[in-house]
């Protein structure tokens, strides 16, 4: 019994409690024990090098443990969405609305637990009350909180080490991403595009929490990009950066992506491209300066925010070695972008859509006629959900493979005036979804450099979770009826499941503790550890 | 016997306690329209703009799973609902929490329609030639292969209900999309079992047969699954019952009310 008590005193004297180095970060694709990322690595792969748990034994997994999410007192309850990170045998994760807790990642024992004080009236409009988990560097653990906070804590006892003020919750701005973190710096993104925000990301130092530079997704009159908006429209124009981007510590580049223009369904209010909306950025990490840009969605009325993962690849690409940046968007077609100047390199449908005939060769859709919200209701595919969402994509490094879940889902959309008012939904328009036996999901594994599909595995409804590879030949992934599953990534054969009892909202991760590999996974409010004993 | 049992099940409804007082009493229709604005401003995001569900649940409905009464639906509106992505809407006062619940009502409520028969002869009807308890429970008789039928009338009218019994398969309700009762052949080199769809994923399936036999498979196991939309187990009344017969069992579905 004393044994585990003894190997965690061991490791905590040997590694340092939770130093978790800048170089460490960058060379997390070789630390496959431990999860370092939001996305596992600055590439943003969600790739497990692990291959204990492979196509031959997945069948024998089991639960190792679980642990079951306190409903939060606070300020009330929310859906669970986190990625959990693993350093050296210790589990960081956050529970809705904003706690983070410290567990042994052998046994799902507590360390330590924290939850901000905050009030019960915090605003969250257009989302419910979720985090999607934590960064950490050296000794310390970074989580954005709903009333719009970013917070360093101490790794080691969940002790506050600062607290700042992001933006103003009483606005509808909010933070439930996983912030990022790189040398010095904390990165985060704000939510609120839906109570008509102007959106903006933002760096902080690690050390101190002095807020370092501010770039807005929305420019102000004069600033590049300002010619796309017209009025005051752009003041609350939305794109709101609400997911953990990607970072390439060679170009010295971030890549971030933003969300939807506001009001949501009605453009004639804002006439334009709507720049930054809707686009993938790259910025300079020391200045916040943008490098290039690239709107997927120009004047997006469908609520297609762009927040989804951007995975970093290399690859040779049309006969010339390339550092590419691949994204399966929200409105249906999957990308790749050269990452150093932002150039269209591809773009084909991935999911079912129905509102463009294709892309043009700047990538630029070409947008169908009478596919926008109307009084009356439209019916167009994908659904406002989209054909994905910030649930995570992945990538095998092997077999450049590229493997996303997907909602097959049509929605009819309409339109309606609205006025802006501070703090309140700024929507102008609405959905009725074909949910049901009208509507399906997917996982599907695309030929990353063709964005061909090499085959799906069908879900019973569109889901809300992510998938991850490994080395093993698997994926794993996820639904809404509950189950966890494990698929051959050759062939999208299932090859194992489990049922969770409750809907899995959450990415899959993994790691290893006593040299034994571990996969990570929800179901409602609990979280499960598999393993194969 | 079996009428002097039906008059004493009427009773019964007749001599229930008055409905309580509802804050929504008092609401006017400029109230409602308000609470209509109100709903898709704040509501209709997940539920739709219509109430009929999306990422939300479906509101048009008689009855709400976690709002019984009128009380428990402002106070949802309030409070939230743990566990799932139900918030607690602070930003709506009272008063206004009050219109969009009286709003949302407006949606599940069939306002009393004449009815076209005699509802104590369409009783028994119901339990004689119709067969009709040989699948549906009213107030805790008969066998739930069907809906249940105890307030039905609450929730359809008459022209749903003359439309479920004429052609069943023109009349079939769903769930958050999904068809309610679904008819299902499951194949295994078994054999097939015929049934009703109770649940399912991506990798199993649970049916209810027409004993009331619950069968759940894997569909790894199955060699088919068909899934039979727009159609229904039910008989076709219009062949079993002459129009007055219909018009009687309609009427006595269409008096199934929980306020009465």
């Amino acid at each position: 019994m004393k044994k585990p008590i003894t190997v965690l005193l061991l490791l905590i004297c040997q590694s340092g409690y939770a130093q978790v180095s800048y170089e460490r970060l960058v060379n997390a694709a070789n630390d496959g024990d431990n999860w370092l990322t939001y996305s596992g690595t600055y590439r943003s792969e969600r790739y497990s090098p692990l291959d204990q748990i492979n196509t031959g034994n997945v069948k024998n997994m089991k639960v190792i443990w679980a642990y079951q999410m306190q409903p939060s007192t606070q300020a009330g309850n929310g859906l669970v969405e986190t990625t959990p990170i693993v350093v050296d045998g210790i589990m960081y994760l956050t529970e809705p609305p904003s706690t983070v807790t410290a567990l042994d990642a052998r046994t799902g024992k507590t360390i330590w637990s924290w939850s901000p004080d905050m009030s019960d009236e915090v605003l969250h409009i257009g989302f419910p009350r979720v985090n999607r988990g934590v960064a950490i560097l050296d000794d310390a653990v970074y989580v954005g909180t709903l009333d719009a906070h970013l917070v360093s804590l101490d790794a080691a006892t969940g002790a506050v080490r600062w607290d700042v003020k992001v933006a103003e919750n009483s606005s509808g701005f909010a933070l439930t991403l996983a912030p990022l973190a790189i040398e010095g710096k904390i990165i985060v993104g704000v939510s609120g595009a839906e109570a008509g925000v102007r959106g903006f990301v933002d760096a902080y130092d690690s050390a101190t929490g002095e807020r370092l530079w501010r770039f807005h997704t929305i420019p102000a009159p004069g600033d590049p990009g300002s010619e796309t908006w017209q009025g005051d429209a752009w003041q609350t124009g939305g794109g709101s950066t609400w997911l953990t981007g990607s970072y390439d510590p060679e170009l010295d580049l971030l890549y971030w992506t933003v969300g939807n223009p506001a009001p949501d369904w009605n453009g004639d209010v804002r006439p334009g491209d709507n720049l930054y909306s809707c686009s993938l950025l790259a910025l300079d990490p020391d200045t916040g300066e943008l490098s290039w840009h690239f709107q997927f969605t120009p004047h997006d009325t469908h609520d297609w925010d762009a927040n989804q993962i951007p995975i970093l690849l290399d690859a040779e690409f049309n006969d010339k070695e390339r550092k590419i940046v691949a994204l399966a968007n929200r409105n249906a077609f999957f990308y790749l972008l050269d990452r150093e100047t932002g150039e269209f390199l591809h773009g084909n449908e991935y999911s079912k859509q129905t509102w463009a005939s294709g892309l043009d060769e700047a990538g630029r859709p070409i947008v169908l006629p009478g596919t926008d919200p109307t009084y009356d209701g439209n019916l167009i595919w994908p659904s406002l959900q989209g054909a994905t969402n910030w649930f995570s994509p992945s990538y095998h490094p092997e077999t450049e493979q590229f493997f996303v879940a997907t909602r097959l889902m049509g929605s009819v959309y309409y339109k309606a005036d609205v006025e802006y008012e501070e703090g309140q939904p700024f929507l102008g328009g609405g959905e009725q979804a074909l949910s049901g036996d009208d509507a399906a999901g997917a996982i599907r594994a695309l030929d990353v450099l063709t964005g061909k599909q090499q085959w799906e595995f069908m879900l019973h409804s569109p889901p809300w979770a992510g998938v991850m590879a490994t080395a093993g030949g698997l994926v794993f992934g996820g639904s809404n009826e509950g189950n966890v599953f494990a698929l051959d990534a050759s062939t999208g054969k299932a090859l194992w499941d489990f049922q969770t009892g409750g809907a899995v909202r959450t990415n899959p991760m993994g790691f290893a503790v006593d040299g034994k590999q571990r996969v990570a996974s929800t179901g409602g409010s609990t979280l499960y550890v598999f393993g194969l004993e | 016997m079996k009428i002097q049992a039906t008059l004493i099940a009427i009773l019964a409804f007749i001599v229930m306690p008055a409905r309580a007082q509802s804050p929504l009493d008092t609401l006017t229709e400029a109230d409602i329209a308000d609470g209509k604005r109100l709903f898709r401003l704040h509501c209709a995001r997940c539920h739709g703009i219509d109430g009929a569900g999306g990422e939300g649940s479906n509101l048009v409905r008689a009855k709400l799973k976690y709002a019984p009464d009128d009380e428990s639906l402002i106070e949802v509106m309030g409070e939230g609902i743990p566990g799932t992505g139900m918030p607690a809407f602070w930003t709506l006062d009272e008063k206004q929490a009050t219109r969009v619940a009286g709003y949302v009502r407006t949606l599940g409520r069939l306002e009393a329609e004449e009815m076209p028969g005699d509802p104590l002869r369409g009783a028994g009807i119901y339990r004689t030639t119709g067969g009709c308890p040989a699948c549906h429970i009213i107030a805790g008789h008969g066998k739930g292969i069907g809906p249940e039928l105890t307030f039905v009338g609450d929730r359809r009218g008459l022209d749903y209900l003359r439309r479920s019994l004429i052609d069943p398969a023109d009349a079939q309700s769903q769930t958050m999309g999904y068809q309610d009762y679904l008819t299902v052949r499951l194949t295994t080199d078994e054999g097939s079992v015929d049934g009703l769809r109770i649940n399912e994923d991506a990798f199993s399936i649970q049916v209810r047969d027409v004993g009331g036999v619950v069968h759940s498979f894997r569909k790894d196991d199955l060699i088919e699954l068909k899934k039979v939309f727009a159609h229904s187990l039910m008989p076709e009344y219009g062949q079993v019952l002459n129009e007055r017969d219909m018009d009687d069992v309609i009427s006595y579905l269409m008096s199934l009310r929980s306020d009465q």
